[in-house]
């Protein structure tokens, strides 16, 4: 199937080529800086002082909830992936097809099979990608708990497959948002920059829609990610509740991307 | 069935007419030249033709189906101009899945890269980098990819633009010799390379046909093209004016005399004899008009 193919060979564009390779590093460098300088010395600190300021602290902002995971590396872990694999996310799924358009090589594809497997054969690739990051990221994580506390491991290993299924959720929006505006942009960083721009122009015209009307409880639920506060605030599978929200996203942004492929210019 | 059918195609730029209204019916064959000046629309009808970009106007059917039908996948290909493969991937891995993308096995698909990469004598970078080739080897990749699975039209927009003289032979001999498997169009501004491949020509001007025909330059009667050897110009110009029939002679700018006579008259011995008579040499003598002469010509 040409999806299937244009998939396959959006793993090769990351893995075989230098500029892959060097996103992949600067990735496993960043994500070894947190293992090691933030993970790994706040959860000896959490475990040790749990039930006094620590607890008291995760109250005062919403996230008691951590305090009942089973392993504590796996609930920070969770915490910072909730916002930092977004920003990896954008990083790397930036250029689906936006050098491509303007080299233009994605005429010889064009000329072969549809815009719309070109499109969502991009977008696959780079979800599956995506994948096989969180789940780097989440052995590394379990890796640091066989290390510290082993008697933790067989609960943090429970919980592994809600954050995994979780994360999987909360960054697919995030490619699918890259997907879209690589069609519109020349390259990478141009689609980079409008991610930037649209965020801070939705946040602004919400904010002031909001002062104006008052709140609009829809208008919170708006930007890809939207969820990720509520999410904190719940526990096991119950998060799954909450799917609805980035399934939705995603499939707007797809819509809203395939349209612009279909009708831009190769 | 016609190669290419195209009715009241138009393409818009705001208020420019890339391409105006074009009603055209194109058969399978030799080589279809496609010609104008720049700005013509010969880029923007490759591009509306390979489904690049949305007509503004009308319709076109290549091969009987509407442009971008997946009927047409594996039956239709390019060379579209200024397009380039990935830099960072080796060109035997991009080939094999244009390859695949057409329906092929990964072996067919590797079997297939290797074929045309011969056919275009590049037998021997399917794993280097299109970065590390040459701009000439980069158009024949290009052309390589264009053969991929044997399809019945191949459009080639520019395919000798700015590479030197023996990449050019090799794409010219290329093309002479797959034009006997499909029908090629190509867009090029070299009207001699043109007119040695090509049956006949497309010529557009402003958005617009001005002229469709055979290539043929004895289907241009009444018109001698000679290039004569070290000759007295003005005493050859002289001589073919008093051949009983010719009504004018002018020295081109490119060194041939172009000879314009009445059809009822035999000039073409005639002219022989001249330079015989006068121990003057020549280089070719055609009968009709150059290709450039015909479409620029006064």
């Amino acid at each position: 199937m040409p999806i299937l193919s244009i998939c396959q060979f959006e793993w090769s564009r990351l893995f075989l080529t230098r500029r892959g390779w060097l996103s992949i590093a600067a990735f496993v460098l960043i994500w070894i800086l947190i293992l090691v300088t933030i993970i790994a010395p706040a959860a000896r600190v959490v475990t040790s002082e749990l039930s006094g300021l620590a607890a008291i602290a995760l109250e005062a902002l919403g996230l008691q909830n951590l305090s009942r995971w089973a392993s504590v590396e796996m609930a920070l872990y969770w915490v910072i992936s909730l916002y930092l694999l977004p920003l990896f996310s954008i990083t790397i799924a930036a250029d689906q097809t936006a050098s491509d358009k303007t080299r233009g090589t994605l005429r010889f594809l064009a000329l072969r099979t549809t815009r719309s497997q070109i499109f969502f054969g991009r977008f696959l690739g780079q979800f599956t990608i995506q994948i096989l990051l969180v789940a780097v990221t989440i052995a590394s994580v379990l890796i640091l708990v066989g290390y510290y506390s082993t008697d933790k491991l067989s609960g943090a290993l429970e919980s592994t497959p809600v954050v995994f299924v979780n994360l999987l959720l909360v960054i697919m929006p995030y490619v699918a948002l890259m997907a879209l505006l690589s069609v519109l942009a020349r390259s990478a960083r141009q689609a980079t920059l409008y991610a930037i721009v649209a965020w801070t122009i939705i946040s602004i015209a919400i904010g002031v829609i909001q002062s104006r009307y008052g709140p609009l409880p829809i208008l919170d639920w708006v930007l890809p990610g939207s969820q990720i506060g509520n999410l904190l605030r719940l526990d096991g599978w119950d998060t799954l509740s909450l799917a609805p929200v980035p399934l939705l996203h995603t499939a707007i942004l797809l819509f809203a991307g395939w349209l612009a492929m279909r009708r831009i210019d190769l | 069935m016609s190669l290419i059918t195209t009715r009241g195609l138009g393409k818009h730029y705001g208020k420019v007419r890339a391409l105006d209204s074009l009603d055209l019916t194109l058969e399978a064959g030799d080589p279809i030249a496609l010609v104008g000046p720049n700005g013509a629309g010969k880029t923007t009808l490759l591009s509306l033709l390979c489904g690049f970009i949305k007509p503004s106007t009308g319709s076109a059917t290549v091969l009987g189906h509407a442009i971008g039908s997946k009927h047409l996948v594996g039956k239709v290909s390019a060379l579209p101009q200024d397009a380039n493969f990935d830099p960072r991937i080796s060109i035997a891995r991009q080939m094999r899945l244009l390859a695949r993308l057409q329906g092929m096995s990964a072996s067919q698909a590797a079997h297939e890269t290797d074929r045309v990469l011969d056919t275009v004598q590049l037998g021997d970078i399917g794993l280097r980098k299109p970065d590390e080739l040459s701009h000439g080897m980069r158009k024949r990749m290009s052309l390589a990819q264009a053969l991929i699975g044997s399809p019945e039209l191949i459009m080639l927009d520019e395919p000798t633009a700015g590479i030197d003289p023996p990449n050019v032979k090799i794409i010219r001999d290329l093309i002479r010799r797959e034009s006997a498997n499909a029908t090629f169009i190509i867009s090029s501004h070299n009207l001699d390379e043109l007119e040695k491949l090509c049956g006949s020509v497309v010529y557009l001007a402003a958005g617009k046909l001005v002229e469709y025909g055979p290539i043929d330059p004895s289907a241009d009667s009444g018109y001698l093209t000679i290039r004569p050897g070290e000759i007295d110009n003005d005493g050859f110009l002289q001589a073919c004016q008093s051949i009983p029939g010719v009504s004018s002679v002018q020295l081109q700018a490119q060194g041939d005399f172009l000879i314009r006579y009445d059809k009822q008259h035999t000039v073409d011995q005639q002219v022989l004899q001249l330079l015989t008579a006068n121990g003057w040499s020549y280089r070719y003598l055609i009968n009709g008009r150059s290709l450039e002469d015909r479409l620029y010509g006064e």
